[in-house]
């Protein structure tokens, strides 16, 4: 999948300079977009069980500091079933999915990634905050 | 801008209206005192007699409550039908007005003084439609065209002038990297990095002592950006305990720097990183991301950052 065809396909947008000629790989494992990482369900140590299906026109995971350059997750209809705040024990997991084909996770400035089929979890990034406070959430 | 859905297709002149929120030319002092004369005469009041600002922080010492003697106040009376008026409206997208009102909101947090019940002119373009064919509403319409920020009370009516300048990044932000993003004909103004308002210093003299003083964590990040990390790093003298290769991010380094102690704050260390993707001049930013002062190793630090360790993160396949 070129990364214009799946721009096309969902409607969705990044920034111009990025190279809209290239294959979208699709990754079997860890990966990072900014401040989301994608984990194997199995590390979460327990499964959700109300799950519901992705909706067609995909589903913003997080959206940056200013408001836009939200994380988007989008696939084809029937292939994703999702679930929203899973228990986490680092309280840094925003979403769990389970897909039977490749689904794609978009940001307006870090471009597009596909992650294969499987039971996976998005966990926010953090780092320490001011003072003896409890860590912030890393928004970019 | 990086719109995450395209944009629907806008009413055209609807943006043109929208600019009259940035407009920096001299306000139209016979323009604006007429259609305030006309809304004052809406309430049954007498023309006020006018004070012109150069500024909003201007206005400041000229802002009285109107007297409250038997009825509501002045002001009060006009929110009342601006109320009104508003309530009709739902033409201008909601991202645009959110935009307007967040330049118009830096500005205003800049001023520490109350101020009362007052109008942003110019930029009441967030709410008031043009050519509405409301006789009241195209009043308001003429405000938009004609002045900045304006204060009705009993008897008087302070308003300000428009901007000299008014500058903001390509993503429609307040901000100038020189000096002050919004700046009036009495010389006031505003220094805002990318949306953020912050002190003066922050634009015109950022320097690794002054971050380092820094309380607030926004106004560093600001500061920080502007110098750049690796000049920060060279002026804070912060030594390097460690660096790895990024997993996932092939060619790019780790790097964890032991910060100086700091009062008020517990014991940290700087992970610096860079973005797996490119920006628009082709280079790739550098972000520095505060950790707890236990990590020795960088694979341990950006590990702990998602809630993982260091052997778990050392599996990164892909950064993007």
């Amino acid at each position: 999948m070129f990364l214009a065809e799946l721009l096309d396909r969902t409607g969705l947008d990044v920034l111009d300079h990025l190279d809209r000629q290239v294959t979208v790989p699709v990754i079997d494992g860890l990966q990072a977009q900014g401040d989301l990482i994608v984990l194997p369900l199995g590390l979460l140590g327990w499964v959700p069980r109300d799950w519901w299906a992705l909706p067609a026109e995909g589903r913003e995971l997080v959206r940056g500091e200013a408001g836009n350059n939200p994380h988007t997750l989008v696939a084809d209809r029937g292939t994703c079933r999702m679930t929203t705040w899973p228990a986490d024990p680092e309280r840094l997991a925003i979403a769990a999915f389970e897909n039977t084909a490749p689904v794609w996770l978009i940001h307006p400035e870090h471009g597009a990634t596909g992650i294969a089929p499987g039971a996976w979890f998005v966990r926010r990034q953090r780092e320490l905050g001011a003072g003896f406070r409890k860590p912030v959430l890393i928004a970019d | 801008m990086s719109a995450s859905r395209r944009p629907d297709r806008r009413i055209p002149d609807i943006s043109r209206w929208l600019s009259h929120a940035f407009r920096t030319d001299p306000a139209d002092r016979p323009a604006a005192e007429t259609a305030i004369s006309r809304l004052y005469a809406l309430l049954g009041e007498p023309p006020p007699r006018f004070v012109w600002a150069p500024s909003p922080n201007a206005a400041v010492p000229h802002l009285r409550p109107s007297p409250v003697p038997s009825t509501l106040p002045l002001e009060a009376r006009m929110a009342t039908r601006a109320a009104e008026l508003r309530a009709r409206r739902r033409r201008i997208p909601p991202e645009e007005r959110q935009w307007i009102r967040d330049v118009a909101g830096l500005v205003r947090a800049a001023i520490p003084q109350p101020l009362g019940l007052y109008w942003y002119g110019q930029q009441d373009a967030y709410w008031v439609e043009p050519d509405s064919g409301d006789p009241e509403l195209e009043l308001w319409a003429a405000l938009v065209r004609s002045c900045g920020w304006w204060w009705p009370r009993e008897g008087v009516c302070v308003v300000a002038e428009r901007p000299l300048a008014i500058r903001t990044d390509d993503e429609r932000r307040l901000h100038s990297a020189t000096g002050p993003a919004v700046v009036y004909p009495d010389g006031w103004g505003v220094h805002a990095w990318h949306g953020t308002r912050v002190p003066s210093w922050v634009i015109e003299d950022p320097t690794a002592d002054r971050i380092n003083r820094e309380f607030n964590v926004e106004v560093r990040r600001c500061a920080v950006e502007h110098l750049g990390w690796s000049a920060y790093i060279e002026q804070a003298g912060l030594r390097i305990l460690s660096r790895a290769p990024d997993p996932g991010n092939p060619g790019c380094e780790l790097r964890l720097y032991d910060l100086p102690a700091q009062k008020w704050h517990a014991p940290s260390r700087l992970l610096l990183a860079v973005n797996g993707s490119v920006e628009r001049d082709g280079t790739r930013r550098r972000y520095g991301l505060r950790v707890p002062a236990e990590f020795d190793h960088p694979l341990d630090a950006a590990g702990w950052s998602y809630g993982l360790t260091g052997a778990q993160y050392a599996g990164l396949r892909r950064r993007t």
